[in-house]
C-alpha cells in the first residue's frame, strides 16, 4: 500500500559490498536454510532484537497517521490491535474483534469485541473506545481511503462490545479493511498523548526515541500467551546496513531486507532465509483509455511478448514466483486454475498486426528506482520485445516526478503494490471504471458489473463463482501486464522461531515469535 | 623612583588602557561585522533551499501521501500543510519564526525541532571528533613529512594523503566495514541506540569518523606541508636556521605560526565536507544523525525539515568560518 519511496542512495555502495562478500563467502548450496523455523516447543522469555527500514523525516507516532517507515508500523502493530488482521488460510482473521456478522444487505456488520480484551492499564476495552478510534481514522485526511464508503457518523455502537458500521453500498468484503489500521485507542485520547497512549496489543511500549524503541510483553493480552520478554525495534535507513547488523550478531531479525542481502547471506549457514511469497507486485501499466495500448490485442500481445521466468530470475535475483496478469496474488481466492499465460512471440506479432500496431515508432516506457529491480524490470522487457519487432526505449524518471506526471496518466510504465493479498483489494482501487488510482485508465462494463457481484453478493458459492469470473476478465483485459511477484525476505539468526510468513502487512506478526536455546 | 616619576607612569598608562579598550572595541565591532554578514549569508542559503525544493517536481503532499489516497484528499493535506500558498509567503513565515527556535511542522505533523532534537547533538559529536583527528592527524604528518623535505617520511606522506583523498567517503566505508567488522568482528557493523538518542556504544563511533576522516586528512595534510613548505622560505625562517636551531624548533616555533591561516582555513573548509560526507557514511552505519534525516527529507520534498537540517549545518559552519577568519586575522595582524 504505502511502501516507502526509497531514494537509491544505496545502490552503489550497497551492491559493492554484496559482490565482495559473495566473493569472499566462497558461497555454496545458497538455496539451503539452516534451521527449521517452527520446529520445537515453545519457550519462554527472551528479548527478540529486530531491524526495520524507516526514514528519521518520516517518523510518525499516530497510529492513525500516514506512516511511511515500516519500523514506526511495526511498533504500532505490536502496541495497538486492530480490529481484524491478514490471516492464512482465511485472508482476514480476528485480531480486536473475535466475530463479525453482516445484515442481509451486506451493508450493516456487526462486529463483537474480544472477549477479556484490555487496555496496558487494566481497563476494559469499551464499544465507545473502538468508535471513537474508527471515527478518528475516518477523520485523518487519509481516511477516505482507509474506511471507504463508511462515513464517520455510521460508525456507532450497540451496548458494550458491539461496534456496528454501515457501509454507503453493500460489500461482502468489508471486514477486509479493518485489518491494516484500525488500531484502537482509549476514547477521548489527546492528540499530544497518542504517542504514549496504552494500546491494548501483545506488547507494551516501555520506551521510543528516534525511530527505536522497547517494548515488554503484556502477559494479559487477549489474543494468547505472548512468549518473547521484550522486543527491541531498530530502525536502519538502508536495507544494507540492517543486513551488516545481522551479519554481525548485533539484531536477530532483518525485517524485509530484500533480495540483494539474501544473496550476502546466502552463504551463511547460521543465518535463516525466510521468503514470504507474494509480497511486491511490479506490474507494468498499459494505457487503456486511448494511445496505442487502447486495442485489447496489442495489451495482449505485449503479455505474450514477455519472458516471465527470465524476468524473474534475473530482475528478482529468483527470489519471486510467475505470475498471470492478475493482481491479488496472495488472496486465498485467487484463481489458479487459469491457464498461466507463457510466451508466445508468434502469437503476439499475429495480434499485433491485426491490430495495425505501428512497429516503426519507439514507444517509451517510464519507471523509477522507488525499489530494488524496478529499472531493471523495465530495461529486461525492453529487451525481450525487440524481439517481437517492438521497439521500447526505458526512461527513468524521479519518483516525486514520476509520480506528478506519469502515474495515472501514462501510457506504459512500471509500478509498484505492496499489499497483495485481496483480488477485490486491486479490482476497487485501481480497476473499476473511476476508480481513485485506476492507473490504466480502465473502464470496462463487464468488469464492473462483476465486481458489483462480487461484493453485492452474500451467498458464498454464488460469490466465488463472480470472483473467479471478475478474475478472467481482469486476465483477459485490463492494462496489467503482472509478470511476476517478489518475494518479502526476511533474514533471522538461527535460534529465532514462528517468524511471520504472510506478504505485505503480514511482516509484522512477531507476537508468536520465540527464541530457541 | 620619585613621585613625579610615578604620576609619568600613570598618566601614560591611561592613553594606552583607553587605545586599548578601543582596539577591543574594534575588534568586537569588526567580529559583529562578519557575524552580521555570515547570518545574511546564511539567510540567502536558506531562501535558495526553499527555491531549489520549489523547483524540484512534485511536493510534500504528494510525496507523503498514502496509495490509497484521492487526488482530493492529497490536495486537502496540501491545505493543510500550508503548500497551496506560494513559497514567497511561506519563505518569510518559516524565516520569522526561525529566532524563536520554531523550525516549523514536518509533511508528516512532527515538530521538526523534536526530529532534529536527537540526531542532531548526534553529528555534533560524530562531526567534532572526525574534526579533531582530522586536525591532529593531518598537523602531525604534514611536519613529519616537512621535516626532511623530499625525504622518505615526505614522499610516503605525499603519496599516501594524493590516495585519501582521492577515496570517496563510501568506499572508505565499505572497505573499514569489511575488514574491522564482518571479517574481524572487531567493531559493531552498525550504530544501535540508546534509549536516550544517543549511540550505544562509544566503538559505534569508530568506523564513522575513520570513514569520514580519511579523506580530510589526505586533502589536509597537503595543506600542512604546502603551508611550511611556503613559509620555509621565508627569510625569517631561513634565519632561525641559519642561527643554527634544530630543525624541530625552526618548524615548530618559527615556520608552523606563519602557516596557521592556510591551515586554518584548510580546516575550516573541511568542515562543510565532514557534515556534507556525514550524509552517506551515517546512512552505512545507520548513524542516528542529521544526514539520514536529510535524505529522507529530500525525498518527501519536505521543506521545513530539510531547512532545518541546513540552518543547524550552516550554523555551524558558519561559526568554523568565522573562527578561521578570526585566527587569521590575529596571525596576520600581528605581522603588519
Amino acid at each position: 500500500m504505502n511502501w516507502t519511496r526509497r531514494q537509491a542512495l544505496w545502490a552503489g555502495g550497497g551492491i559493492g559490498a554484496a559482490a565482495l562478500l559473495s566473493a569472499c563467502g566462497g558461497g555454496t548450496d545458497a538455496a539451503s536454510s539452516p534451521a527449521d523455523s517452527a520446529g520445537g516447543t515453545p519457550r519462554k522469555g527472551g528479548t527478540l532484537r529486530i531491524g526495520a527500514l524507516g526514514r528519521a523525516s518520516a517518523i510518525t507516532r499516530d497510529p492513525h497517521g500516514v506512516q511511511g517507515n515500516e519500523s514506526d508500523y511495526l511498533i504500532i502493530a505490536l502496541v495497538y490491535d486492530t480490529l481484524t488482521a491478514p490471516g492464512v488460510k482465511d485472508n482476514t482473521v480476528g485480531r480486536l474483534a473475535s466475530a463479525w456478522k453482516p445484515s442481509d444487505d451486506l451493508k450493516t456488520w456487526r462486529f463483537t469485541i474480544a472477549e477479556g480484551a484490555a487496555f496496558h492499564d487494566g481497563s476494559p476495552v469499551t464499544a465507545d473506545d473502538v468508535v471513537w478510534s474508527l471515527r478518528r481514522l475516518r477523520n485523518t485526511p487519509a481516511g477516505p481511503g482507509r474506511l471507504p464508503g463508511i462515513k464517520a457518523e455510521n460508525i456507532t455502537a450497540d451496548g458494550k462490545e458491539t461496534v456496528v458500521l454501515v457501509s454507503d453500498d453493500a460489500n461482502a468484503e468489508l471486514p477486509l479493511l479493518t485489518r491494516l489500521s484500525t488500531f484502537v485507542l482509549k476514547k477521548d485520547t489527546a492528540d499530544k498523548e497518542v504517542a504514549k497512549a496504552p494500546g491494548t496489543g501483545p506488547f507494551k511500549l516501555d520506551w521510543y526515541r528516534n525511530g527505536n524503541a522497547r517494548l515488554l510483553r503484556n502477559d494479559k493480552w487477549h489474543g494468547g500467551q505472548v512468549h518473547l520478554d521484550a522486543i527491541e525495534v531498530t530502525m536502519f535507513e538502508s536495507p544494507q546496513a540492517m543486513a551488516n547488523a545481522l551479519l554481525g550478531g548485533q539484531i536477530d531479525v532483518a525485517s524485509n531486507v530484500g533480495a540483494v542481502a539474501a544473496r550476502t547471506a546466502a552463504s551463511r549457514k547460521d543465518i535463516q532465509l525466510v521468503r514470504r511469497p507474494d509480497d511486491m507486485a511490479m506490474p507494468i501499466v498499459m494505457r487503456t483509455a486511448d494511445g496505442p495500448f487502447a486495442d485489447v490485442k496489442v495489451r495482449e500481445a505485449m503479455k505474450l511478448v514477455v519472458d516471465r521466468e527470465a524476468m524473474v530470475k534475473q530482475v528478482l535475483s529468483g527470489y519471486g514466483t510467475v505470475a498471470n496478469d492478475i493482481l491479488g496474488t496472495g488472496d486465498p481466492a485467487y484463481a489458479k486454475d487459469i491457464p498461466q499465460r507463457r510466451r508466445d512471440l508468434a502469437k503476439a506479432k499475429k495480434l499485433l498486426e491485426e491490430a495495425k500496431f505501428d512497429f516503426s515508432k519507439t514507444y517509451e516506457l517510464i519507471t523509477t528506482e522507488d525499489i530494488p529491480g524496478l529499472a531493471e524490470s523495465a530495461t529486461l522487457f525492453a529487451n525481450q520485445a525487440r524481439e517481437a519487432d517492438v521497439k521500447i526505449k526505458v526512461v527513468k524518471q524521479e519518483s516525486g516526478a514520476f509520480y506528478d506526471k506519469t502515474w495515472l496518466k501514462g501510457e506504459l510504465y512500471t509500478n509498484y503494490w505492496g499489499t497483495n493479498d485481496s483480488v477485490v483489494f486491486f479490482a476497487s482501487k485501481t480497476m473499476v471504471t473511476g476508480a481513485g488510482q485506476n492507473e490504466a485508465g480502465w473502464s470496462d462494463s463487464q468488469f464492473d458489473g462483476t465486481y458489483r457481484k462480487v461484493i453485492g453478493t452474500a451467498d458464498k458459492k454464488a460469490r466465488a463463482a463472480a470472483l473467479r469470473e471478475l478474475q478472467q476478465i481482469e486476465h483477459e483485459k485490463s492494462g496489467y501486464l503482472l509478470w511476476g511477484m517478489a518475494d518479502g525476505i526476511d533474514l533471522a539468526g538461527s535460534k529465532v522461531r514462528n517468524l511471520p510468513k504472510l506478504p505485505g502487512y503480514g511482516r509484522v506478526q512477531f507476537e508468536n515469535v520465540w527464541l530457541a536455546r | 623612583m620619585s613621585e613625579a616619576a610615578i604620576e609619568g607612569a600613570e598618566a601614560a598608562a591611561a592613553p594606552a588602557a583607553a587605545s586599548a579598550l578601543r582596539r577591543s572595541l574594534r575588534a568586537v565591532g569588526r567580529t559583529g561585522v562578519v557575524l552580521a554578514k555570515r547570518a545574511l549569508m546564511l539567510a540567502v542559503l536558506l531562501a535558495v533551499v526553499f527555491a531549489a525544493i520549489e523547483l524540484l517536481p512534485g511536493d510534500a503532499a504528494s510525496a507523503t501521501s498514502e496509495r490509497g489516497e484521492s487526488a482530493a484528499d492529497t490536495a486537502a493535506r496540501r491545505r493543510l500543510l500550508g503548500l497551496d500558498r506560494p513559497v514567497w509567503e511561506r519563505f518569510p513565515d518559516w524565516m520569522t519564526a526561525l529566532p524563536t527556535g520554531d523550525l516549523g511542522t514536518s509533511a508528516r505533523g512532527e515538530h521538526v525541532t523534536d526530529l532534529l532534537a536527537a540526531p542532531f547533538p548526534n553529528t555534533l559529536l560524530l562531526g567534532a571528533t572526525a574534526f579533531a583527528v582530522t586536525l591532529a592527524a593531518a598537523l602531525a604528518l604534514g611536519c613529519w613529512a616537512a621535516l626532511r623535505p623530499g625525504g622518505t617520511a615526505d614522499r610516503i606522506v605525499g603519496f599516501a594523503s594524493g590516495i585519501a583523498l582521492a577515496l570517496p567517503e563510501f568506499v572508505v566505508s565499505i572497505g573499514l566495514l569489511l575488514v574491522l567488522s564482518l571479517w574481524t568482528g572487531w567493531l559493531p557493523a552498525v550504530t544501535l541506540t540508546a534509549p536516550d538518542g544517543s549511540p550505544a556504544s562509544w566503538t559505534m563511533l569508530v568506523m564513522p569518523v575513520l570513514a569520514l576522516t580519511v579523506p580530510q586528512i589526505g586533502w589536509n595534510a597537503r595543506i600542512v606541508r604546502g603551508a611550511l613548505a611556503d613559509q620555509a622560505a621565508a627569510p625569517h625562517v631561513a634565519a632561525a636556521r641559519l642561527d643554527g636551531l634544530s630543525p624541530r624548533r625552526v618548524l615548530l616555533r618559527h615556520a608552523l605560526p606563519g602557516a596557521w591561516p592556510a591551515i586554518a582555513t584548510g580546516a575550516a573548509t573541511s568542515t562543510g565536507m565532514l557534515l556534507g560526507g556525514a550524509v552517506v557514511v551515517e546512512t552505512l552505519f545507520n548513524y542516528p544523525g542529521l544526514g539520514t534525516v536529510l535524505s529522507g527529507a529530500v525525498a518527501d520534498r519536505d521543506t521545513p525539515v530539510i531547512a532545518g537540517v541546513v540552518a543547524c549545518t550552516g550554523a555551524v559552519i558558519s561559526l568554523v568560518l568565522l573562527c578561521a577568519d578570526l585566527v587569521r586575522a590575529r596571525t596576520l595582524g600581528a605581522r603588519p
